[in-house]
């Protein structure tokens, strides 16, 4: 074989002679043997059956792979055959050379692939206008139906969809799917008439497809130029063993599935395999790879983490399933739902079945109705947990297991807003045509509670907007003249699965509304375990549970933490592993950032003596004779977690709230004492180190928690609770002066000299809430003696004075009460003193009518004070009443007539010129005789002087009567 | 202006009720109208302010008087804009740096200095009107001076000198032990102690008299016990006690401000009991009185006095160290919580250790 492949492409002629020779050897050898001319041909002639012969080789190649010369090769002897006879037959005119060279040799058996086409044309027919595009998830399934019968798998050939020629002589299925009794409707074709007559019609396909195929074949064979690392026999060795373990596998998981009632998907449940395959041949052959990356679970059932959070989210994806894969069902027609399709309709049927009552199971299960677009009611799944989980693997491999492409986006990725609207677009609009990813997609989105909010509202936008502007357009008609698949792209139709670590991060606040949220519990340490056992028994190394167990618990159960401690064992040469070696280990402890809660009780209860604390051994080497509960031990743990949580501000203010509440032991009060003085001390290191921005005295902060541990510390669970009084109480402050400021603010400046906000709280507002409740009488305060109405007058000039008033509200039980503006009782008042007299809601009401129109008349005066000619008229109105009581206030009209006089009269002032003499006017009385003389402004003149005289006046007001308006001041009305 | 104390306030030196001496000595102080920076410093209640505002009557008559509200908004460096509001006649200009809390340094350094450098200009056409043989163009009115951080004082020291040919500073404040020592060597410090009682009695007799009102000697005095001669408190006082009941009797009611009720039951809530517990609900207690803006050492006075009244022998000396402690170490931190708690803490302890011991005595 070996001299074979040095002989090969040298030996031209020699290839020729002996062509069908060396396509036996080349089955066994998985050679292809004319893959250079084959790639010649298709240069040539781009038709549809090179595919088929390409593909045959391929699948010889791959038996070959298979390693079973012995039981296979007689079977598969009879295969290579047909592959060049066909061409012949189609097309014998424009063959290569050596087809023709060779056409003796195939030509006894010529017969037998076409009796092929005619047993596949039914199917082929059947097919109808179906073009070639490799099947998604539901081949699988025939697929690995086909392998659970047959004892050698052949799912390594999924590369062109052929898996199917299993049964029957390989090449000719995929060539039957060309084969048409009549010419297609669209495409170009070829007829061909075989002996017997008939006529049949061969479909040409796109090169596109081919050529990936073709290619997908040419790099294969490569391997076989001696590129390969490994020695072949090597390779094949490992390939073979695999795949026994695989059958195993694969029956094992086939039954498991039948009981979990997910029966559906086993046929998709392989989706990833053979790429996965090629994958551990690369792993056998480097083996540097991360143990993480090599032991991830491949398969569904491999998964560690929790079950029903693994099938939780299967059914939601499994929700999508309507509307990615079955188009038509939506239209309530029982045809299969993926229309690329290569079943029989038996399947197809059965599968179409399975699917409805599947979609009827889990809609009753996730409650969720699916929207007019056949999607489920929450269109992203969120998954969140700490690190380490396993939350990106199942991601992965769900998408996978039900039939999607899956693609990722990081925190790599830049996500800015149009990145991210330009990738989501990208993954759920379209869908590779390429290469075995004809799945359809399904974007992961990790990480995304580091994405900008900006992206994240994309994100949003693109579930929900899409939706209105396609019910917009279908209102209005437009799209519906469209084609129908043009209209549906534009909603989101793929599955989106986001994962986080922190699900309450501010920016994903909108989104958590609209997911599917899937919190991850931690892993079960048995299961964890049983997958370390196994994977250090696959690498030799020497493991016991226990050791095992303290690994887990030192990695906080972290599947990735625990998998790279193992293989950094591994790798410095450690092949034993015991409990005593994990527990000195300083790596693998992850950084013990806890929330408060835990740090709080940790400060507050003693250490189980039972129980051995990880990373005590930092400090104190390797005695584990010593109790790990002595004093020093115990203050070196709290001052560790306590500078790696750093919060020190917060602890210190949940220590003191808490401190109290513990069951204290000391009647003398001793240990608060000591307590209150280091939280003073620590009080006082803050300050220090925020005033004068001295940060070098931050390291002494830990030691406050760590004297309340060995001052509280109890056995007993302590019952914390989250500090807010500080909080509380500045928030209270901070009203309170508010209040205190609004009431200065208006305050007249010659009292708001005299008073600040301090003299204010201490002296001023409680004596002046007793000042301003006198004891009114309940009567109008028209019925006030003197003296009453005098106190009264006090009274409003005293709160004006201060800036108080009463307001009007309405306490929550629906009565109205009236309240002081600004509310300073809540700064004069305290709770659990005897209430202070009040004053009645009448006596409010009235003082806050009071207060109003004495308000009122003072913003008058002060209007009147500041417009010196209101002054002047105040004045003039002053002495008539004097003079003569003929007019008691000057009338409306009259006021203005004295203006209108007062105009006039400056209008009559002699022209003076420059130096100051008077102008006589010369030419102006003669030359301006004609009764139009006096003009515009003499009209005036004249009015003034007719108007002066006469008691009766009228002004036409173009339409606008003014003729009752009078000046009226409010001083008149109160 | 209806409450006694606003409309009762004496307007010109002259008519001062008490220290008349003091009175005479400021007149003739700015009996050549200049003056140098005055510290003002006395207990609230005492008349620093009105003293003050008697002395810029004097020195520029009656214009004093005429006051106006003037919002400054100031830019920080760290482009911070601080707003803070100040009293201003044409004569003088009051602030309270305070009120800008931890900006106050700011305040003072930009504030000031616009005033005195803005006030330069207008120097001369005021010579050139003759304004009446005033050297001093304006005053600037420090109040609450103790409450100024440190930089803010600091800050002030140089202003001073800088300025000192335009305008002059009048500093106010209740206690010169936070001024810091620079600033005081600069001024000239003026003490306004507390009217005695007899005093404080004559100015309730008078205002009472120009009310038309009677006043019994007796209720007057035991107003000015319990306003603790804090005049201010005293007159409205009174005016409570006027609106409470008329005809004044000689035994009826003085209300009380509410806090310092608040405060003598906390008191006795300490002395009561001594437990975690207790300790827990006086917490509660001290917290409501610092929302209520009663500073902390007002406080922690409190709390001493009444608690004084409950010890004996030298558990006082120990309470009084222990409470001057406590307040040292307040002043010089951020959480006022804290230390109040740790004194009454404190208290706690040695009341309780007190006790116990003057039970054993007891028993043997």
């Amino acid at each position: 074989m070996d001299e074979y492949d040095q002989m090969y492409g040298i030996e031209d002629e020699f290839e020729q002679q002996f062509a069908d020779e060396l396509e036996v050897m080349a089955e066994i050898d998985y050679e292809p043997p004319r893959q250079t001319k084959v790639s010649e041909f298709r240069n040539q002639k781009p038709l549809s059956f090179e595919d088929a012969i390409a593909s045959g080789d391929l699948i010889l190649r791959k038996h070959g792979a298979v390693g079973l010369p012995g039981s296979s090769a007689s079977q598969q002897n009879t295969v290579p055959k047909p592959a060049s006879p066909l061409p012949a037959a189609q097309n014998g005119s424009e063959l290569p050379e050596y087809l023709l060279d060779s056409d003796a040799l195939h030509s006894p058996k010529s017969k037998r692939p076409r009796q092929d086409v005619a047993k596949k044309l039914q199917f082929g027919l059947s097919d109808g206008g179906h073009d070639i595009t490799p099947p998604s998830s539901p081949e699988d399934y025939s697929r690995s139906a086909s392998n659970s019968v047959q004892a050698v798998p052949a799912s390594t050939l999924d590369m062109s969809g052929l898996g199917e020629l299993q049964t029957s002589p390989r090449r000719s299925y995929a060539a039957a799917a060309h084969v048409l009794r009549r010419p297609p409707a669209s495409g170009d074709y070829i007829s061909v008439t075989d002996s017997s007559g008939n006529r049949v019609y061969l479909a040409k396909k796109e090169e596109s497809t081919m050529s990936a195929a073709d290619s997908r074949a040419l790099r294969n064979s490569h391997y076989s130029l001696g590129l390969l690392s490994v020695p072949i026999e090597v390779l094949m060795e490992q390939v073979a063993e695999k795949r026994h373990r695989q059958v195993v596998e694969e029956s094992q998981r086939l039954s498991e599935m039948l009981n979990s009632h997910i029966d559906q998907e086993f046929g998709e449940l392989d989706g990833g395999e053979p790429e996965e395959d090629q994958e551990d041949e690369d792993q056998n052959g480097t083996a540097s790879r991360l143990w993480v990356d090599r032991f991830s679970p491949r398969h569904y059932t491999e998964l560690l983490s929790d079950d029903f959070t693994n099938r939780c989210l299967l059914k939601w994806l499994k929700l999508w399933d309507t509307v990615v894969f079955g188009r038509e069902k939506t239209a309530k027609k029982p045809k299969p739902p993926p229309p690329d399709n290569k079943l029989s309709f038996q399947q197809k049927d059965q599968q179409n079945s399975r699917f409805k009552t599947k979609t009827q199971i889990t809609e009753e299960i996730l409650e969720a109705e699916l929207d007019q677009y056949q999607r489920p009611k929450y269109k992203v799944a969120l998954l969140s947990g700490p690190p380490g989980l396993g939350k990106t693997t199942l991601a992965h491999i769900i998408a996978r297991h039900a039939g999607y492409n899956v693609v990722e986006m990081n925190a790599s990725d830049d996500r800015s807003a149009e990145l991210f609207q330009k990738r989501i677009d990208t993954a759920t609009q379209m869908k590779s045509v390429l290469g075995a990813n004809e799945k359809p997609n399904c974007l992961v989105i990790d990480e995304i509670d580091g994405a900008p909010t900006a992206a994240i509202n994309v994100l949003l936008a693109n579930l929900n907007r899409k939706e209105s502007r396609e019910a917009d357009s279908e209102t209005a008609g437009i799209a519906a003249l469209k084609k129908k698949k043009k209209k549906t792209q534009s909603v989101l139709l793929r599955p989106i699965i986001c994962i986080c670590n922190d699900l309450y991060v501010p920016a994903l606040r909108q989104l958590r509304q609209q997911a599917f949220i899937l919190t991850f519990p931690p892993t079960q340490p048995s299961r964890l375990v049983q997958r370390l056992a196994e994977i250090s028994r696959c690498q030799d190394m020497k493991v016991d549970t226990g050791a095992l167990m303290a690994l887990c618990e030192k990695t906080d159960n972290d599947i990735r933490s625990c998998i790279n401690t193992l293989q950094f064992l591994h790798g410095r040469g450690q092949r034993q592993l015991d409990q005593r070696l994990v527990q000195s280990m300083t790596i693998g402890q992850k950084d013990q950032n806890k929330g408060l809660f835990s740090v709080w009780q940790e400060i507050f209860q003693l250490p189980r003596v039972k129980r051995k604390r990880v990373g005590e051994d930092l400090f104190t080497g390797m005695d584990h004779g010593v109790q790990a509960n002595t004093t020093a031990h115990r203050l070196q743990h709290i001052l560790l977690l306590v500078s790696s949580s750093g919060e020190h501000e917060k602890l210190a203010q949940g220590l003191y709230d808490n401190f109290l509440s513990m069951k204290l032991k000391d009647p003398s009060l001793r240990g608060v004492c000591l307590a209150l003085e280091w939280l003073g001390f620590s009080d006082i290191l803050g300050e220090t180190m925020m005033h004068g921005q001295n940060f070098s005295l931050m390291r002494y902060l830990p030691f406050l928690p760590a004297a309340f541990h060995l001052l509280f510390a109890a056995t007993s669970i302590p019952r914390i609770s989250y500090p807010n009084s500080q909080y509380e109480a500045l928030t209270r402050t901070q009203h309170t002066k508010n209040v205190l400021v609004a009431m200065l603010a208006e305050i007249h400046p010659s009292i708001r000299s005299r008073v600040g906000v301090l003299c204010l709280s201490l002296d001023i507002l409680g004596l002046l809430l007793e000042v301003i409740c006198p004891k009114l009488r309940p009567v109008n305060p028209q019925l006030y003696s003197t003296r009453e109405k005098q106190q009264l007058v006090e009274l409003v000039d005293t709160m004006l004075s201060y800036n108080l008033t009463y307001r009007q509200d309405r306490s929550p039980e629906g009565q109205y009460m009236y309240l002081l503006e600004p509310n300073v009782e809540v700064a004069a008042r305290f709770p659990g003193l005897p209430p202070r007299r009040q004053l009645t809601y009448q006596a409010k009401q009235m003082i806050a009518r009071e207060i109003e129109m004495e308000r009122m008349r003072r913003a008058e005066a002060l209007l009147q004070a500041r417009n010196p000619r209101r002054k002047e008229e105040e004045k003039e109105k002053n002495p008539v009443p004097h003079s003569g009581s003929l007019k008691p206030a000057a009338r409306n009209h009259q006021q203005r007539l004295e203006n209108i006089v007062k105009q006039t009269v400056v209008e009559i002032r002699p022209e003076v010129d420059f130096f100051g003499r008077t102008v006589v006017p010369k030419e102006k009385p003669v030359s301006t005789a004609a009764p139009g003389e006096e003009g515009p402004v003499s009209v005036e003149l004249r009015m003034g002087k007719a108007v002066g005289n006469s008691e009766v006046w009228f002004r036409f007001n173009e339409g606008v009567s003014n003729a009752v308006r009078r000046n009226v001041y409010i001083k008149d009305l109160l | 202006m209806s409450l006694w104390v606003d409309k009762y306030r004496p307007t010109s030196l002259g008519k001062l009720d008490y220290h008349k001496e003091q009175a005479n000595q400021l007149k003739n102080l700015v009996q050549c109208g200049d003056f140098p920076h005055l510290l003002v410093y006395g207990p609230s209640g005492a008349g620093k302010k009105t003293r003050i505002m008697c002395l810029l009557r004097e020195l520029y008559g009656p214009g004093v008087e005429k006051l106006r509200i003037e919002h400054q908004s100031i830019t920080a460096p760290s482009k911070k804009k601080i707003e803070i509001n100040s009293i201003a006649s044409n004569y003088h200009l009051e602030v309270n740096a305070s009120d800008a809390g931890n900006s106050d340094r700011v305040v003072i350094q930009e504030l000031i200095k616009t005033v005195a450098q803005s006030q330069q200009i207008q120097w001369s056409s005021k010579r050139n009107r003759g304004d009446a043989g005033v050297s001093v163009d304006t005053v600037v009115l420090l109040t609450e001076v103790d409450r100024l951080t440190k930089d803010a004082q600091h800050a002030l020291r140089r202003t001073m000198e800088k300025y000192m040919s335009t305008c002059r500073l009048i500093l106010c404040c209740n206690s010169t032990s936070k001024v810091i020592g620079p600033i005081r060597s600069r001024c000239l410090a003026v003490r306004v102690p507390l009217p005695s009682t007899e005093e404080v009695c004559s100015v309730l007799n008078s205002v009472c008299r120009k009310e038309g009102l009677l006043l019994p000697g007796e209720l007057a005095k035991r107003i000015a016990e319990k306003s603790g001669r804090n005049l201010r408190k005293a007159l409205l006082m009174c005016e409570a006690c006027r609106v409470q009941q008329y005809p004044f009797s000689a035994e009826q009611d003085i209300p009380d401000t509410d806090w310092e009720v608040y405060l003598k039951e906390t008191a006795n809530a300490i002395v009561s009991q001594q437990s975690p517990q207790r300790l827990l609900e006086v917490r509660a207690r001290l917290y409501e009185l610092l929302t209520h803006c009663i500073p902390p050492e007002i406080i922690i006075k409190g709390l001493v006095a009444e608690l004084l009244s409950n010890c004996d022998g030298h558990l006082k000396a120990e309470v009084a160290q222990a409470a001057a402690h406590y307040e040292h170490r307040l002043q010089l931190g951020n959480k006022a919580i804290y230390h109040l708690e740790a004194f009454v803490a404190k208290f706690m302890a040695v009341y309780k250790k007190f006790m116990e011991d003057g039970l054993d005595a007891m028993m043997f």
